[in-house]
This record gives C-alpha cells, structure tokens and sequence, in this order.
C-alpha cells in the first residue's frame, strides 16, 4: 500500500522513480520569491516610465516562452544539417509566418494615417549582412546558443552562458567601435529596402507567407528524408 | 541484453545528442543507452531523435534538472 | 480535496510547468508576443544593441570615452547616457533572464551547471565575441535581424536568414571537430 501512494505522489509530482533516485527539492518557494521580486521591480519601472514597466513584462514573458518550449534559434538553423532534424526550424517558421502578419497590418495602417518612415526593423542590405550574419551563426553554435539563447541559458543556471554574455558583450563593444569604418565603407552604399514598398503589398506579403509555407514544407520533407536514410 | 551509461552532465547542446547518436551505433540489438544529461533542451531533442529513429524511449526526471533518458536498440 | 482533483491538478500543473510545452506552440507564441511587442512599445522585439551599451558603461567606468564613436551619437548616445534602468532593451534582457530562471525554479528544474572544460570557456568566448561583432555590422542577431527584420518584410533579414544559416553549418563542423 505504501508503494502505491508513493508512486501515485510521484506521478503528481511529475515523474516517475526508480530504486535510487535522487531526493528532488520543491523549488517552488524560490519562484514565488522571483515572482515577488519581478513584481515589485516591475510597479517600480511601470511608474518610472510605462514603457518600461511594459519590457519588463515582454521580457518576462518571452523567457518563459523560450525555456518552457526549449525554442532554439540556433538549433533551428544547425540540427537540420547535424542531426536531420526540423521540428524546431518548423516552430521558427511559424514564428515568422505569425509574425509577418501581425507586422504586415501595424505597417500597413501606419503607411494609412500617413507615417513618414515604416515602422519596423528594416535595415541597409549588403556585404555586410553576409559577413555579420555568418559569424553570428558560426558564433551561436560554437557558444551554445544565440542571444535570446544565452539570455534564457543565463537564467536557467548555465555557467557557460555567463562566459559567452562577456564575449558576446565584448564583440558588440568591438563592432559598435568599427561601427563607424563600416558605416562609411559600406552601410552609406547600401539601400534598406523594404520590400512592400519594391514589390506592392499584395506580392511582398502573401509572398512571403507563401515562401514560409514552402519553407515549412520543404523541413518537413526532408527530416522524413533523412529520418528513413538513417534508420 | 546490456546497459550502457552515457555521462553527459555539464555538456552543451547538442553535445549530448551527438554523443547518443554515436554511442548507439555501436550497441548491440537489445541494449540499452541510458543517457545523463541536465540539460534542458536535451532532455527534449534526445527522445525525439531517439523515438525518429524508431527506438523505444523512456525519460526520468532523477533530480533537479537531471533527466535520464533510456533508449532501447530494439532494431 | 479528494486523491482524484489532486491527481488532476498535478497533472495540469505538469502540462503547464513542468513539461516542455511542443516547439509549434513556442513559435505560434513567441510570433504573438513580438507583435504585441511591436504595437505597444512601437518596435519589434531585439536583444543585442543593448549588450554594447552594457559593454560601453564598464569601459566607461574603467576610464574609457565612447563619446566620439559614430555607433554612440544620436540615440545610442542619449540611451547611454541614461543608463541601464531607462534603457528599455536592457530591462527587457533582465528580464528574459528572470523569465527562464521563474520557468524553471516553478518546474523545480533548476540547477547550476558548472564549466565543464576548458574548451567550453573559449568556444563560449570566441562565440560570444564573433555574435557581439556579427550583430553589430549586420544590424542584428537572431532576433533584431533575423527574427523581426524579417518579419517587417525587409530584404536585410532574408539575406541574414541565408547567411545565419550558412554560418551555422561552418559552426557545425567547428563543433564536431573541436568540441565533441
């Protein structure tokens, strides 16, 4: 009788034991505390500055998000080569397709009321994003992880990730000196372009949902792929 | 019929999976890889690669932020 | 409360907590978030700008002078001088941080994972400062380029998606030949 209550209470603990395994602690306590502590900054920031009280809370709510479903970036972008899997390239995708439309409709109704410059991330494309763009991806896979990664790796306990944030703030400082010397060299000759703007909203938007699509398509296929090869 | 454990506390993604995918190969149809790991995303891209593969699978949280994952070479 | 509402409970508590929650969610989640994000604070979601400026306040503290820097005039230059509890994005980072540090304490996952070798203080080095420089000339990293320059549908964050990529792969080989 006492076997089976034991491991009924594993059950609702959440997980099922074996003869030795480790005493597990409750660590709730710990995040009521965290959660006392993250409100408190939060009230005091939200009436320093509203928008600041509203990061806090995006902040809050995106590392959740990212440690409660493992999202990846950086694995999103290196198990389909590593290991032939996609299922975090997919969960990517479909970031990007929500994502697309929700930005479509705050840049399109600002482009309405008449606004002057395009709300959003839409930055000078050339050479440079070729070169900044490969050694960030070399750089997140040989760190373990990429900047929202290293963030949620920080917070989740990891050592290594405490060691990456120095480099990786050491590498910004570095880039934000030679911002200057690219600028000039390149930045000044490069157009941002935006492409509803280039190609009609119609084209770019359902464009790029219908490219995602193929994209999500194409992961899935080729896992399926690659999973048969190998077994 | 034999178990093998494969050590990876304190290794970074995706050293763990990498580490599996290598030591399978080299077991025996009926053994058994248990995996240590206490990393969170392993905990998760281990069994799916492992059940892909069509293995059976089996995950135990030991301890706090420490899994074992028991893959079975059934083929 | 009786032995079945407390099974119920601990199973929703598990579902919601302590097992990983499937990538398609984090996706569908993460692509809300960053709208929500976008529409009240007027900008999409971005991580790195503010490593530089976590970076230019101890080297200011050590003696050092960013102020003729073309990176810090203009509005780089403004948030510095503000400091880290105006800075937005600085909040927001502190705040990813606490965020998956609440997520695990309330899955009682947490736990402090040590260094291991020494290959993995230079590989987490040398990775950090090829991302902290990447992001700084191609106006992003995963997230402010790759993530949200895409998703505002401008040519930058696809061509950043094709060269992420590619560096990941040359990343991947690094990896396996040195690090495995």
């Amino acid at each position: 009788m006492a076997v089976g209550a034991a491991s009924k209470a594993a059950v609702q603990a959440g997980a099922r034991t074996r003869a030795g395994s480790k005493v597990k602690r409750n660590q709730v306590p710990y995040a009521v505390a965290v959660i006392a502590v993250v409100a408190v900054i939060g009230i005091w920031l939200g009436g320093q500055k509203p928008v600041l009280g509203l990061t806090w809370i995006f902040g809050i709510l995106f590392g959740f998000v990212l440690q409660r479903s493992r999202f990846c970036f950086t694995a999103s972008l290196r198990d389909p080569v590593l290991t032939g899997s996609t299922s975090l390239t997919k969960g990517v995708i479909i970031a990007f397709a929500v994502a697309t439309a929700g930005f479509a409709a705050i840049q399109y109704s600002a482009v309405l009321k008449g606004a002057e410059k395009i709300p959003g991330f839409i930055s000078p494309v050339g050479i440079h994003i070729a070169i900044g763009a490969t050694m960030f991806g070399i750089g997140m896979v040989i760190a373990g992880g990429c900047a929202s990664g290293t963030l949620m790796r920080m917070g989740e306990g990891f050592a290594m990730q405490w060691i990456a944030i120095i480099g990786f703030m050491g590498g910004s400082l570095w880039g934000a000196h030679d911002f200057g010397w690219w600028s000039a060299h390149f930045f000044q000759n490069s157009p941002a372009i935006h492409l509803p703007s280039v190609l009609g909203w119609p084209v770019a938007v359902f464009g790029q949902l219908l490219l995602l699509g193929i994209l999500y398509w194409l992961a899935d296929r080729y896992e399926q792929k690659r999973t048969t090869f190998l077994s | 019929m034999a178990e093998h454990r494969l050590d990876c506390y304190g290794e970074a993604c995706p050293i763990p999976l990498l580490k599996a995918e290598k030591k399978m190969k080299t077991l025996a149809v009926g053994d058994t890889l248990v995996v240590l790991t206490d990393h969170s995303c392993a905990m998760k891209n281990v069994p799916d690669w492992a059940r892909k593969q069509g293995y059976d699978v089996d995950l135990e949280e030991t301890g706090d932020g420490e899994w074992e994952i028991y893959i079975i070479k059934n083929h | 409360m009786s032995s079945e509402t407390r099974e119920a409970t601990g199973i929703n508590y598990r579902k919601l907590f302590k097992d990983p929650w499937p990538y398609w969610l984090g996706g569908l989640l993460l692509g809300f978030l960053n709208i929500l994000m976008f529409t009240t604070t007027g900008s999409p979601w971005g991580v790195t700008t503010a490593f530089a400026h976590w970076a230019a306040w101890i080297y200011q503290a050590v003696g050092g002078s960013v102020s003729n820097w073309a990176f810090y005039q203009g509005a780089n230059g403004k948030a510095l001088a503000a400091g880290f509890w105006s800075n937005a994005q600085s909040i927001q980072n502190l705040g990813i941080i606490l965020g998956a540090l609440l997520a695990t304490l309330l899955a009682s996952q947490f736990k402090f994972k040590k260094i291991k070798h020494w290959r993995q203080v230079v590989a987490a080095l040398v990775g950090g400062v090829l991302m902290g420089y990447g992001a700084r000339i191609a106006f992003g990293c995963n997230i402010g380029a790759f993530f949200s320059g895409t998703a505002s549908m401008s040519l930058h964050g696809w061509v950043y998606t094709l060269f992420i990529f590619l560096g990941a792969y040359l990343g991947s080989k690094l990896l396996v030949r040195y690090l495995l």
